[in-house]
């Protein structure tokens, strides 16, 4: 209530008591209303600023409606899109390890293979003049060559498949991208809401919660920035030997 | 000897499974936690235990305090393979009695030389 309000509120309530010792009925009433009037208007002016602040909460929700539709639609989009490249990778690896299981038992042939013409190749010089070693020895190369060329052609085969199955990176990649971009707009959208919240809230004091120093955190992100992180097996075997293991 | 890997990523069970197979430890078998690892551990045979420690579950620090107080179990050999690479992490599991500390990306040489030392230790017992 302003100083002038008060003044002419003043006024009609001394003007109210003079009319009332009076007895001048049609006069206090009159003073009464102006009381009265103005106790509404303060009241009028009061739910006058809090429509306007409901209005404005009401628009800033509406702002925010998006928020609405990035939790009920794109968060568990997201769950599947993630869930998704866990599937891809996993195949992925799968397949790879597939094709490295196929391929390693075919080089270890290619190296008996190799052995044997080496040991042959290796009498051979010693006994140079013997036509019939030679002629034993051609027999051999050439019963095994089909076998060598089979086996190569099978490896790099192999090798080309695994180099396709690699295509997973760029499936997940953009499936990743997605994702990052989503955490972005909820992240500003967050940030929004706060903003309009925190105007209508004491701010409170962050959290102490104790943490967990061992809780499993699976691989650290930018670790070289951590102290308390090792970088690699041999800082780990540094540690364990610092401790006496 | 027969050796138990225990991870939830199939893969990376595999990967270790052969580069074991590489080494010359051909009976292997697989649990996806500690808490499927347990009952393989105390139904008896296994000899030596291989280790991931996030896991959903029982977590692998878990399962090595759960073989330490199991008077069956409390010699086994454990190896852990884990991408958890915070010291308090490598000290806690060091004091509940791992044999082996192995952090994630790993190569089949690191496998070799701290499986190598773990049976050192053992033999020189």
């Amino acid at each position: 209530m302003d100083f002038s309000q008060k003044a002419q509120q003043l006024e009609a309530a001394r003007a109210l008591v003079i009319a009332l010792e009076a007895d001048q009925e049609e006069q206090a009433q009159i003073q009464l209303g102006i009381l009265t009037q103005s106790q509404e208007s303060d009241l009028f002016h009061q739910v006058g600023k809090l429509t306007r602040e409901l209005h404005e909460a009401l628009n800033n929700f509406n702002i925010d409606s998006r928020l609405i539709d990035l939790t009920e639609n794109e968060i568990p989009n997201t769950r599947e899109r993630l869930n998704y490249v866990i599937t891809t990778t996993e195949e992925a690896a799968h397949k790879t390890l597939g094709f490295i299981d196929l391929s390693l038992p075919l080089t270890s042939k290619l190296k008996q293979i190799t052995e044997k013409f080496d040991s042959s190749w290796h009498r051979f010089r010693i006994e140079e003049s013997d036509t019939d070693k030679f002629r034993e020895f051609k027999k051999e190369i050439e019963s095994y060559l089909p076998e060598v060329q089979q086996h190569s052609d099978q490896i790099h085969k192999n090798l080309s498949d695994m180099m396709l199955v690699q295509g997973y990176q760029d499936l997940t990649g953009q499936v990743i991208s997605q994702v990052i971009s989503l955490v972005e707009e909820v992240e500003s959208n967050l940030v929004r809401l706060v903003q309009v919240s925190s105007q209508h809230l004491e701010h409170k004091q962050k959290d102490n919660k104790p943490v967990d120093p061992i809780k499993a955190e699976g691989p650290q992100i930018n670790a070289e920035n951590k102290p308390n992180v090792v970088n690699n097996q041999d800082e780990v075997d540094d540690l364990l030997s610092s401790l006496g293991f | 000897m027969k050796i138990l890997i225990v991870d939830d990523f199939s893969t990376m069970r595999r990967i270790i499974k052969n580069l074991l197979r590489d080494l010359g430890f051909n009976n292997t078998t697989e649990a996806d936690d500690g808490l499927t690892a347990l009952p393989i551990l105390q139904a008896g045979g296994i000899d030596f235990l291989v280790t991931d420690w996030n896991m959903p579950g029982m977590q692998g620090i878990d399962l090595l305090k759960a073989v330490r107080a199991d008077k069956n179990l409390a010699s086994m050999p454990v190896l852990m393979v884990t991408a958890e690479t915070k010291r308090e992490q490598i000290i806690t599991a060091a004091q509940a009695g791992v044999n082996g500390y192995i952090v994630k990306p790993f190569t089949a040489a690191t496998l070799k030389e701290k499986i190598d030392k773990i049976f050192e230790r053992i033999d020189a017992q």
